[in-house]
Protein backbone atom coordinates (compact mmCIF):
# COMPACT_ATOMS: atom_id res chain seq x y z
CA UNK A 1 0.00 0.00 0.00
CA UNK A 2 1.47 3.42 -0.79
CA UNK A 3 0.70 5.31 1.73
CA UNK A 4 1.26 9.22 1.64
CA UNK A 5 3.65 10.35 4.17
CA UNK A 6 3.89 13.83 5.78
CA UNK A 7 7.72 13.85 6.27
CA UNK A 8 9.04 11.93 3.87
CA UNK A 9 10.18 14.69 1.54
CA UNK A 10 12.24 17.82 2.02
CA UNK A 11 9.86 21.16 2.50
CA UNK A 12 9.90 24.03 0.60
CA UNK A 13 10.71 27.35 1.24
CA UNK A 14 8.32 30.13 1.26
CA UNK A 15 5.60 28.27 -0.64
CA UNK A 16 2.72 25.29 0.28
CA UNK A 17 1.87 22.94 -1.05
CA UNK A 18 -1.98 21.86 -0.90
CA UNK A 19 -3.79 18.28 -2.39
CA UNK A 20 -7.65 19.04 -3.06
CA UNK A 21 -8.79 15.57 -3.26
CA UNK A 22 -12.83 15.10 -4.88
CA UNK A 23 -14.52 12.51 -6.72
CA UNK A 24 -16.60 14.71 -8.89
CA UNK A 25 -13.75 17.15 -9.78
CA UNK A 26 -15.75 19.97 -10.18
CA UNK A 27 -15.51 22.54 -7.06
CA UNK A 28 -11.34 21.54 -7.50
CA UNK A 29 -10.43 23.67 -10.61
CA UNK A 30 -12.45 26.76 -8.91
CA UNK A 31 -10.60 26.56 -5.77
CA UNK A 32 -7.67 25.43 -7.32
CA UNK A 33 -7.92 29.02 -9.30
CA UNK A 34 -8.76 31.13 -6.81
CA UNK A 35 -5.90 29.65 -4.25
CA UNK A 36 -2.78 30.31 -6.50
CA UNK A 37 -3.61 33.98 -6.58
CA UNK A 38 -1.93 34.36 -3.04
CA UNK A 39 0.70 36.68 -3.39
CA UNK A 40 2.20 36.47 -0.07
CA UNK A 41 3.67 33.27 -0.52
CA UNK A 42 4.02 30.38 -3.49
CA UNK A 43 1.01 28.27 -3.50
CA UNK A 44 1.29 24.78 -5.06
CA UNK A 45 -2.03 23.44 -5.91
CA UNK A 46 -2.41 19.59 -6.92
CA UNK A 47 -5.48 17.72 -7.87
CA UNK A 48 -6.62 14.44 -7.60
CA UNK A 49 -9.78 12.14 -7.78
CA UNK A 50 -8.86 9.88 -4.98
CA UNK A 51 -6.25 8.38 -3.30
CA UNK A 52 -3.70 6.60 -3.66
CA UNK A 53 -1.79 8.79 -6.02
CA UNK A 54 0.05 7.80 -9.19
CA UNK A 55 2.89 5.83 -8.61
CA UNK A 56 4.39 7.80 -11.52
CA UNK A 57 4.70 11.22 -10.16
CA UNK A 58 5.97 9.72 -6.85
CA UNK A 59 9.49 11.62 -7.54
CA UNK A 60 8.45 15.21 -8.67
CA UNK A 61 5.40 15.56 -6.31
CA UNK A 62 6.42 17.90 -3.49
CA UNK A 63 6.05 17.45 -0.06
CA UNK A 64 1.86 17.86 0.70
CA UNK A 65 1.29 20.32 3.46
CA UNK A 66 -2.58 19.96 3.65
CA UNK A 67 -4.69 17.45 1.93
CA UNK A 68 -8.36 18.42 1.73
CA UNK A 69 -11.23 15.95 1.13
CA UNK A 70 -14.30 17.49 -1.00
CA UNK A 71 -17.14 15.97 0.00
CA UNK A 72 -20.47 16.76 -2.17
CA UNK A 73 -23.28 16.16 0.35
CA UNK A 74 -25.86 15.26 -2.54
CA UNK A 75 -23.93 12.27 -3.66
CA UNK A 76 -23.21 9.06 -1.66
CA UNK A 77 -20.35 8.28 -4.08
CA UNK A 78 -18.29 11.63 -2.84
CA UNK A 79 -18.60 10.24 0.24
CA UNK A 80 -18.13 6.86 -0.07
CA UNK A 81 -14.82 7.48 -2.15
CA UNK A 82 -13.65 9.53 0.52
CA UNK A 83 -14.01 6.88 3.29
CA UNK A 84 -11.75 4.87 0.64
CA UNK A 85 -9.33 7.32 0.34
CA UNK A 86 -8.24 7.86 4.26
CA UNK A 87 -6.99 4.62 4.00
CA UNK A 88 -4.40 5.70 1.93
CA UNK A 89 -3.35 8.37 4.25
CA UNK A 90 -0.19 7.80 6.83
CA UNK A 91 -1.42 8.91 10.39
CA UNK A 92 0.83 11.26 10.82
CA UNK A 93 -1.33 13.16 8.43
CA UNK A 94 -4.10 13.27 10.88
CA UNK A 95 -2.19 15.57 13.40
CA UNK A 96 -3.60 18.92 11.74
CA UNK A 97 -2.87 18.09 8.46
CA UNK A 98 -5.84 17.47 6.74
CA UNK A 99 -9.55 19.29 6.28
CA UNK A 100 -12.93 18.08 5.53
CA UNK A 101 -14.83 20.36 3.11
CA UNK A 102 -18.25 19.81 2.35
CA UNK A 103 -20.29 21.16 -0.20
CA UNK A 104 -24.20 21.87 -0.91
CA UNK A 105 -25.43 21.05 3.13
CA UNK A 106 -28.02 23.75 2.19
CA UNK A 107 -29.52 21.43 -0.57
CA UNK A 108 -32.82 19.85 0.46
CA UNK A 109 -32.33 16.47 -1.10
CA UNK A 110 -29.62 15.96 1.35
CA UNK A 111 -30.41 13.02 4.00
CA UNK A 112 -29.44 14.33 7.56
CA UNK A 113 -27.62 11.04 8.07
CA UNK A 114 -25.12 11.84 5.80
CA UNK A 115 -24.26 15.02 7.01
CA UNK A 116 -24.05 13.49 10.78
CA UNK A 117 -22.10 10.55 9.23
CA UNK A 118 -19.77 13.35 7.85
CA UNK A 119 -19.81 15.29 10.89
CA UNK A 120 -18.43 11.84 12.96
CA UNK A 121 -16.12 11.20 10.72
CA UNK A 122 -14.49 14.29 11.12
CA UNK A 123 -15.07 14.44 15.11
CA UNK A 124 -13.49 10.77 15.07
CA UNK A 125 -10.45 11.58 13.59
CA UNK A 126 -10.23 14.88 15.11
CA UNK A 127 -10.13 17.34 11.66
CA UNK A 128 -12.10 20.59 11.28
CA UNK A 129 -14.71 20.37 8.96
CA UNK A 130 -15.80 23.36 6.65
CA UNK A 131 -18.95 24.20 4.79
CA UNK A 132 -18.45 25.52 1.42
CA UNK A 133 -20.83 27.11 -1.00
CA UNK A 134 -19.02 26.68 -4.91
CA UNK A 135 -22.22 27.88 -6.74
CA UNK A 136 -20.94 31.65 -6.51
CA UNK A 137 -17.79 33.48 -6.59
CA UNK A 138 -18.53 34.84 -3.13
CA UNK A 139 -18.59 31.15 -1.72
CA UNK A 140 -15.46 30.50 -3.92
CA UNK A 141 -13.44 33.70 -2.12
CA UNK A 142 -14.91 32.60 1.63
CA UNK A 143 -13.53 29.30 1.23
CA UNK A 144 -10.62 29.86 -0.24
CA UNK A 145 -9.59 32.48 2.38
CA UNK A 146 -10.75 29.34 5.21
CA UNK A 147 -8.45 27.33 3.38
CA UNK A 148 -5.58 29.32 2.94
CA UNK A 149 -5.71 30.49 7.06
CA UNK A 150 -5.02 26.46 7.17
CA UNK A 151 -2.54 26.07 4.93
CA UNK A 152 -0.54 28.74 5.87
CA UNK A 153 -0.37 27.15 9.51
CA UNK A 154 0.13 23.64 8.21
CA UNK A 155 3.22 25.17 6.07
CA UNK A 156 5.01 26.28 9.34
CA UNK A 157 4.31 30.16 8.13
CA UNK A 158 2.36 31.10 10.75
CA UNK A 159 5.09 31.89 13.58
CA UNK A 160 4.33 30.36 17.16
CA UNK A 161 1.63 28.16 15.61
CA UNK A 162 1.44 24.52 14.74
CA UNK A 163 -0.70 22.46 12.93
CA UNK A 164 -1.48 20.46 16.10
CA UNK A 165 -2.18 23.33 18.13
CA UNK A 166 -4.50 24.32 15.59
CA UNK A 167 -6.59 21.23 14.89
CA UNK A 168 -7.11 20.93 18.68
CA UNK A 169 -8.75 24.76 18.28
CA UNK A 170 -10.91 23.85 15.12
CA UNK A 171 -11.78 19.91 15.15
CA UNK A 172 -15.03 19.09 14.35
CA UNK A 173 -16.88 18.30 17.48
CA UNK A 174 -20.28 16.11 17.31
CA UNK A 175 -23.20 17.10 19.52
CA UNK A 176 -24.29 14.84 22.19
CA UNK A 177 -28.05 14.71 20.61
CA UNK A 178 -26.95 13.88 17.35
CA UNK A 179 -28.06 10.07 17.43
CA UNK A 180 -32.12 11.58 18.70
CA UNK A 181 -34.52 12.24 15.36
CA UNK A 182 -34.66 15.85 14.02
CA UNK A 183 -37.80 17.58 13.33
CA UNK A 184 -38.64 15.99 9.74
CA UNK B 1 -5.69 10.27 -11.54
CA UNK B 2 -3.68 13.35 -10.49
CA UNK B 3 -4.14 15.88 -13.25
CA UNK B 4 -0.91 17.54 -13.59
CA UNK B 5 0.83 20.38 -11.19
CA UNK B 6 -1.27 23.62 -10.98
CA UNK B 7 0.80 26.66 -12.06
CA UNK B 8 3.96 26.69 -10.36
CA UNK B 9 4.53 29.81 -8.98
CA UNK B 10 8.65 30.45 -9.65
CA UNK B 11 10.69 31.53 -6.29
CA UNK B 12 13.38 32.46 -8.74
CA UNK B 13 15.56 35.30 -7.08
CA UNK B 14 13.58 37.86 -6.84
CA UNK B 15 14.82 41.27 -4.05
CA UNK B 16 14.57 39.14 -1.05
CA UNK B 17 14.17 42.21 1.66
CA UNK B 18 15.52 41.21 5.17
CA UNK B 19 11.98 40.84 6.47
CA UNK B 20 11.28 38.18 3.95
CA UNK B 21 14.36 36.26 4.96
CA UNK B 22 13.28 36.90 8.56
CA UNK B 23 9.88 35.10 7.49
CA UNK B 24 11.30 32.21 5.39
CA UNK B 25 13.75 31.44 8.53
CA UNK B 26 10.98 31.06 10.63
CA UNK B 27 8.91 29.14 8.15
CA UNK B 28 12.10 26.64 8.04
CA UNK B 29 12.36 26.58 11.98
CA UNK B 30 8.61 25.65 12.17
CA UNK B 31 9.35 22.91 10.21
CA UNK B 32 12.37 21.99 11.80
CA UNK B 33 10.10 22.03 14.85
CA UNK B 34 7.25 19.67 13.59
CA UNK B 35 9.89 17.29 12.18
CA UNK B 36 11.51 17.04 15.36
CA UNK B 37 8.24 16.29 17.27
CA UNK B 38 7.47 13.87 14.89
CA UNK B 39 11.06 12.29 15.82
CA UNK B 40 10.28 12.13 19.45
CA UNK B 41 6.45 11.62 19.27
CA UNK B 42 7.99 7.56 18.52
CA UNK B 43 10.31 8.05 21.75
CA UNK B 44 8.20 7.76 24.77
CA UNK B 45 5.54 5.35 23.97
CA UNK B 46 2.89 4.23 26.56
CA UNK B 47 -0.48 2.70 25.87
CA UNK B 48 -3.43 4.55 27.05
CA UNK B 49 -6.93 4.47 26.07
CA UNK B 50 -8.14 7.24 24.07
CA UNK B 51 -10.58 8.67 26.84
CA UNK B 52 -7.73 9.14 28.87
CA UNK B 53 -5.98 10.97 26.38
CA UNK B 54 -9.07 12.57 25.51
CA UNK B 55 -8.93 14.03 29.65
CA UNK B 56 -5.80 15.26 29.71
CA UNK B 57 -5.70 16.93 26.26
CA UNK B 58 -7.46 20.06 28.18
CA UNK B 59 -4.76 20.68 30.61
CA UNK B 60 -2.13 20.41 28.12
CA UNK B 61 -3.80 22.83 25.89
CA UNK B 62 -4.38 25.33 28.74
CA UNK B 63 -0.40 24.80 29.90
CA UNK B 64 0.16 25.58 26.34
CA UNK B 65 -2.24 29.11 26.00
CA UNK B 66 -0.66 30.22 29.42
CA UNK B 67 3.21 29.49 28.42
CA UNK B 68 1.84 31.47 24.72
CA UNK B 69 0.07 34.59 26.61
CA UNK B 70 3.24 35.41 28.95
CA UNK B 71 5.43 35.32 26.22
CA UNK B 72 2.98 37.34 23.90
CA UNK B 73 2.69 40.38 26.79
CA UNK B 74 6.75 39.86 27.75
CA UNK B 75 7.18 40.69 23.45
CA UNK B 76 4.60 43.38 23.97
CA UNK B 77 6.19 45.05 26.83
CA UNK B 78 10.10 44.49 24.81
CA UNK B 79 8.49 46.18 22.21
CA UNK B 80 6.91 49.30 24.48
CA UNK B 81 10.31 49.36 25.58
CA UNK B 82 12.41 49.36 22.40
CA UNK B 83 9.81 52.34 21.16
CA UNK B 84 10.44 54.76 23.97
CA UNK B 85 14.03 54.28 23.65
CA UNK B 86 14.22 55.13 20.59
CA UNK B 87 11.79 57.79 21.16
CA UNK B 88 14.33 58.72 23.32
CA UNK B 89 17.11 58.70 21.76
CA UNK B 90 15.34 60.58 18.61
CA UNK B 91 14.18 63.92 21.08
CA UNK B 92 17.82 63.90 22.34
CA UNK B 93 18.95 64.65 18.57
CA UNK B 94 17.86 68.46 18.06
CA UNK B 95 16.65 68.12 14.36
CA UNK B 96 13.56 68.50 12.71
CA UNK B 97 11.70 65.28 13.38
CA UNK B 98 12.55 65.69 17.05
CA UNK B 99 11.07 68.88 16.64
CA UNK B 100 8.18 67.84 15.28
CA UNK B 101 7.72 64.68 17.67
CA UNK B 102 8.02 67.60 20.71
CA UNK B 103 5.21 69.38 18.81
CA UNK B 104 3.21 66.20 19.11
CA UNK B 105 3.98 65.75 22.55
CA UNK B 106 3.19 68.96 23.72
CA UNK B 107 0.16 68.88 21.76
CA UNK B 108 -1.00 65.66 23.76
CA UNK B 109 0.04 66.92 26.98
CA UNK B 110 -2.30 70.10 26.65
CA UNK B 111 -5.32 67.63 25.47
CA UNK B 112 -4.34 65.57 28.57
CA UNK B 113 -4.70 68.29 31.41
CA UNK B 114 -7.89 69.88 29.49
CA UNK B 115 -9.53 66.33 29.75
CA UNK B 116 -8.92 66.51 33.56
CA UNK B 117 -10.09 69.42 33.70
CA UNK B 118 -13.61 68.37 31.85
CA UNK B 119 -13.30 65.20 33.87
CA UNK B 120 -13.22 67.05 36.91
CA UNK B 121 -16.03 68.91 35.40
CA UNK B 122 -18.32 66.22 35.06
CA UNK B 123 -17.69 64.60 37.95
CA UNK B 124 -18.96 67.53 40.35
CA UNK B 125 -21.72 67.55 38.27
CA UNK B 126 -22.21 64.03 38.56
CA UNK B 127 -22.19 64.66 42.57
CA UNK B 128 -24.63 67.30 42.05
CA UNK B 129 -27.15 65.31 40.79
CA UNK B 130 -26.66 62.65 42.82
CA UNK B 131 -27.26 64.86 45.89
CA UNK B 132 -30.41 66.51 44.11
CA UNK B 133 -31.46 62.85 44.19
CA UNK B 134 -30.99 61.72 47.35
CA UNK B 135 -33.25 65.34 48.38
CA UNK B 136 -35.86 64.46 45.93
CA UNK B 137 -36.00 60.40 47.61
CA UNK B 138 -36.07 62.05 51.09
CA UNK B 139 -39.20 64.08 50.21
CA UNK B 140 -40.68 61.38 48.85
CA UNK B 141 -40.40 59.18 51.81
CA UNK B 142 -41.24 62.00 54.19
CA UNK B 143 -44.74 62.85 51.88
CA UNK B 144 -45.46 59.04 52.18
CA UNK B 145 -45.04 58.65 55.38
CA UNK B 146 -47.45 61.70 56.21
CA UNK B 147 -49.56 60.10 54.03
CA UNK B 148 -49.56 56.99 56.12
CA UNK B 149 -50.03 58.96 59.34
CA UNK B 150 -52.97 60.42 57.86
CA UNK B 151 -54.53 57.52 56.84
CA UNK B 152 -54.06 56.11 59.97
CA UNK B 153 -56.05 59.24 61.88
CA UNK B 154 -58.52 58.73 59.39
CA UNK B 155 -59.78 55.35 59.76
CA UNK B 156 -58.86 55.75 63.73
CA UNK B 157 -61.41 58.87 64.64
CA UNK B 158 -64.62 57.09 65.00
CA UNK B 159 -64.20 53.79 66.69
CA UNK B 160 -62.38 54.08 69.81
CA UNK B 161 -64.54 56.73 70.94
CA UNK B 162 -67.70 55.08 70.81
CA UNK B 163 -66.53 51.82 71.56
CA UNK B 164 -64.95 53.16 75.18
CA UNK B 165 -67.78 55.32 75.94
CA UNK B 166 -70.82 54.41 74.53
CA UNK B 167 -71.93 52.82 77.51
CA UNK B 168 -71.47 56.52 79.68
CA UNK B 169 -72.99 58.13 76.89
CA UNK B 170 -76.06 56.20 76.63
CA UNK B 171 -76.34 56.73 80.60
CA UNK B 172 -75.90 60.36 80.17
CA UNK B 173 -78.45 60.90 77.42
CA UNK B 174 -81.13 58.46 79.01
CA UNK B 175 -80.12 60.87 82.69
CA UNK B 176 -80.43 64.00 80.35
CA UNK B 177 -84.37 63.00 79.12
CA UNK B 178 -85.12 61.82 83.14
CA UNK B 179 -84.42 65.68 83.90
CA UNK B 180 -86.03 67.41 80.74
CA UNK B 181 -89.26 65.45 81.31
CA UNK B 182 -88.83 66.64 84.97
CA UNK B 183 -88.14 70.03 83.56
CA UNK B 184 -91.21 70.06 81.66
CA UNK B 185 -93.11 68.73 84.07
CA UNK B 186 -92.05 71.41 86.88
CA UNK B 187 -93.01 74.13 84.03
CA UNK B 188 -96.36 72.80 83.47
CA UNK B 189 -97.32 72.96 87.30
CA UNK B 190 -95.35 76.17 87.52
CA UNK B 191 -97.95 77.52 84.41
CA UNK B 192 -100.82 76.20 85.97
CA UNK B 193 -100.37 77.86 89.09
CA UNK B 194 -99.99 81.06 87.74
CA UNK B 195 -102.83 80.48 85.62
CA UNK B 196 -105.36 79.83 88.29
CA UNK B 197 -103.67 82.27 90.46
CA UNK B 198 -104.91 84.94 87.82
CA UNK B 199 -101.35 87.05 88.81
CA UNK B 200 -100.45 90.32 86.87
CA UNK B 201 -96.96 88.76 85.78
CA UNK B 202 -96.13 91.82 83.54
CA UNK B 203 -95.67 93.88 86.32
CA UNK B 204 -93.04 92.30 88.25
CA UNK B 205 -89.97 91.82 86.41
CA UNK B 206 -88.69 88.32 87.76
CA UNK B 207 -92.27 87.06 87.57
CA UNK B 208 -92.66 88.72 83.78
CA UNK B 209 -88.84 86.91 82.90
CA UNK B 210 -90.02 83.32 84.26
CA UNK B 211 -93.08 83.75 82.25
CA UNK B 212 -91.25 84.33 79.00
CA UNK B 213 -89.69 81.12 79.53
CA UNK B 214 -92.58 79.40 79.67
CA UNK B 215 -94.01 78.69 76.48
CA UNK B 216 -97.44 79.83 74.92
CA UNK B 217 -98.20 81.28 78.63
CA UNK B 218 -101.39 83.64 77.55
CA UNK B 219 -101.61 86.92 78.28
CA UNK B 220 -103.97 87.64 81.13
CA UNK B 221 -106.12 90.56 80.61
Amino acid sequence: MSLLKPFSKLPCLNSANILLVESDEEFQQSLADALVDETDFTVNVRLAKSLPLPVENEESRPRIDLVVFIINLTSELSFQSTEASLKYLDPGYFLGKVCFMATNARNASVPTERLDAVRKLAASLHCPLLFAEDQTPDGVANATERLLTILKVAAGLVPMATPLYLSNLTRCTVPLDIDQPSFD
Amino acid sequence: MEAGPAPNGSTGQKNMSPVDMLRIKQQMSNQCFEMAVQLNAGKNKRSCSTSEAERDLPDYVTELEEVKTNYFNSTLALHRMQMWHAIGEKLKQNDAEADALKAVSNRCMGMCSHIQQIQKESRDLQNEITDVQKKRLEMKRLTHEKMKEIEELMSKKEHPDIEKYKAVLEKGLANMEKYKKITIMTQNVLRGILLACKVHWLDDPKLRDLVMTLEEFPVLD
